[in-house]
């Protein structure tokens, strides 16, 4: 009960804290295109280039089945959302590192460093959003209300991904093998879930393994909604959604409690 | 006010290096780290708007304990209590990034130090003045001068009054009247209620600025008092 308490008067500090929060966001997004011609226009060249090639790849080569829409547009709601996590774990990793001369010399609440970094993979995410409009409109894909379901499914994958993160930066900071560790986890997790392939596809006796992929849940929920214009199975997305916030307060308390050796392992 | 009550710091290290040398270590129940104590038993008490000096010799616990007070490690034992908005100047311009301009690393410090967007707006062109850089606040600090990088990261430090100021050698830099118009600052602040800690190598900087001092040798307390005091058996320590 005392944790809990401390969990919410964090909640309070966090709040006092919000400026630093912007501003660690804006430096994240400033600092990585400057000196680049291009700039922030990469944001939506990299999801753009990556999803011609996949579904050249997985439309033309191998011939996966895509509910009744065009592979690209099956192939976009899931790998944007994906690439939002993937980008916010491998940045998230080194947040803390990264920023070891703030750790050793100034106190403020850590986890605003790793929630910062997803900040910015949230504006990221947002604008990369652009290629999917794009495509929407030039395939006539129709929107149904039912896509309004994709703010709770966001809300539980921001919740996820914060977990890991703080998870993640924490351990990094102790072993800096989880930052390698992590790469490969996240490369093949990226197959382990119905980014490429509807989730139908995926043999029935080897499904279970979904039960432990929040990601897979929350994937096939976005498609659900917004191409197949249904209600998201809320069982598995309720299971998803409970798994997350018992991660994410477990993940805070061990954060919590590290944080008080970080300045002197980092 | 700043009081240190058997205060203690113990740092771990890693006795084997490697992998290899390690998993034998674990398993047969040897012990895997060195303890080492960077500061031991330390007990000290300084009032609001007293200023406390101190002085040892390199290695003798004297950054660990400005990072205990500005709440960044905590102690292994003791207790220490910390009442105010601390302004650490223990390296200056840790929260700066090369990439940015002047003007965008002045408000990214600024929130890390606590100084709300408002705030700042209103202490921005103070900042600006104190540091001398009208011309260069729109340029990426990457191409700023050490000189230059150092003043901006001064200027914001001090832009707003705090309730305890922590000073580690940085005044070493700097031209001589830069360091001064930094020195007036400081007495400024002192003139004002703030508490100033300083750590330096200079005994003489000390006996202007500061009541108080705490002389350490090897993360051990030899002496809290006054300053003439205190400055005598520093001197005997370095012989």
């Amino acid at each position: 009960m005392d944790k809990v308490w401390k969990l919410l008067d964090n909640i309070k500090l966090f709040f006092s804290y919000r400026e630093l929060l912007f501003n660690l966001a804006r430096r994240e997004i400033t600092q990585r295109y400057k000196q680049s011609v291009l700039g922030y226009a990469w944001v939506i060249l990299n999801p753009l280039f990556q999803l011609l090639v996949l579904t050249f790849v997985f439309s033309t080569i191998f011939r996966v089945a895509s509910f009744n829409v065009p592979y690209i547009i099956f192939l976009i709601v899931g790998l944007l959302p994906w690439n939002f996590f993937a980008q916010s774990m491998s940045s998230a990793s080194n947040a803390l590192v990264g920023n070891a001369s703030l750790i050793t010399k100034i106190y403020f609440p850590r986890e605003i460093l790793v929630y910062g970094t997803i900040m910015a993979k949230i504006v990221d995410f947002f604008y990369s959003c652009l290629v999917l409009v794009f495509f929407f409109i030039f395939y006539q894909i129709p929107l149904t209300p039912q896509t309004i379901w994709v703010l709770p499914i966001f809300s539980i994958q921001l919740i996820f991904t914060a977990a890991l993160s703080l998870l993640t930066s924490s351990f990094n900071l102790f072993y800096r093998d989880i930052q390698y560790l992590l790469n490969l986890i996240i490369s093949l997790w990226f197959y382990l879930t119905p980014i490429l392939y509807p989730i139908e596809q995926f043999p029935e006796k080897y499904r279970w393994i979904f039960i432990f992929n929040p990601m897979s849940v929350i994937i096939n929920a976005y498609r659900q909604t917004v191409l197949g214009g249904g209600e998201p199975n809320l069982n598995s997305l309720g299971i998803a959604a409970l798994m997350s916030i018992v991660l994410f307060v477990i993940s805070f308390l061990i954060f919590k409690k590290s944080e008080g050796k970080f300045a002197d392992f980092v | 006010m700043i009081k240190a009550e058997n205060l203690s710091k113990q740092y771990s290290l890693a006795k084997h290096r490697t992998f290899k040398e390690f998993l034998p270590a674990l398993f047969g129940g040897q012990d895997t780290k060195i303890k080492f104590n960077a500061l031991v038993h330390l007990n000290f008490e300084i009032k609001k708007g007293e200023s406390l000096g101190i002085l040892g010799k390199n290695g003798s616990g004297k950054s660990t304990l400005l990072k205990i007070v500005a709440g960044v490690t905590k102690p292994t034992d003791g207790r220490i209590t910390v009442d105010g908005r601390v302004a650490p100047l223990i390296e200056l311009g840790a929260g700066f990034h090369p990439e940015l301009t002047g003007r965008e690393n002045v408000y990214l410090n600024g929130s890390i130090l606590g100084i709300k967007k408002k705030q700042m707006d209103k202490l921005y062109k103070g900042i600006v003045d104190f540091s001398e850089l009208h011309d260069f606040m729109d340029q990426p600090i990457k191409f700023y001068s050490s000189g230059m990088y150092m003043r901006l990261a001064f200027a914001v430090a001090v832009a707003e009054k705090p309730d305890i100021l922590l000073v580690d050698e940085i005044l070493a830099v700097g031209d001589i009247r830069f360091q001064e118009k930094c020195l007036t600052r400081i007495k400024e602040f002192q003139e004002g209620g703030s508490t100033l800690i300083l750590v330096t190598h200079q005994p003489a900087m000390i006996e202007t600025y500061c009541e108080k001092v705490l002389v350490l040798d090897k993360g051990r307390q030899v002496y809290f008092g006054n300053t003439v005091e205190g400055v005598e058996k520093y001197k005997t320590i370095l012989k």
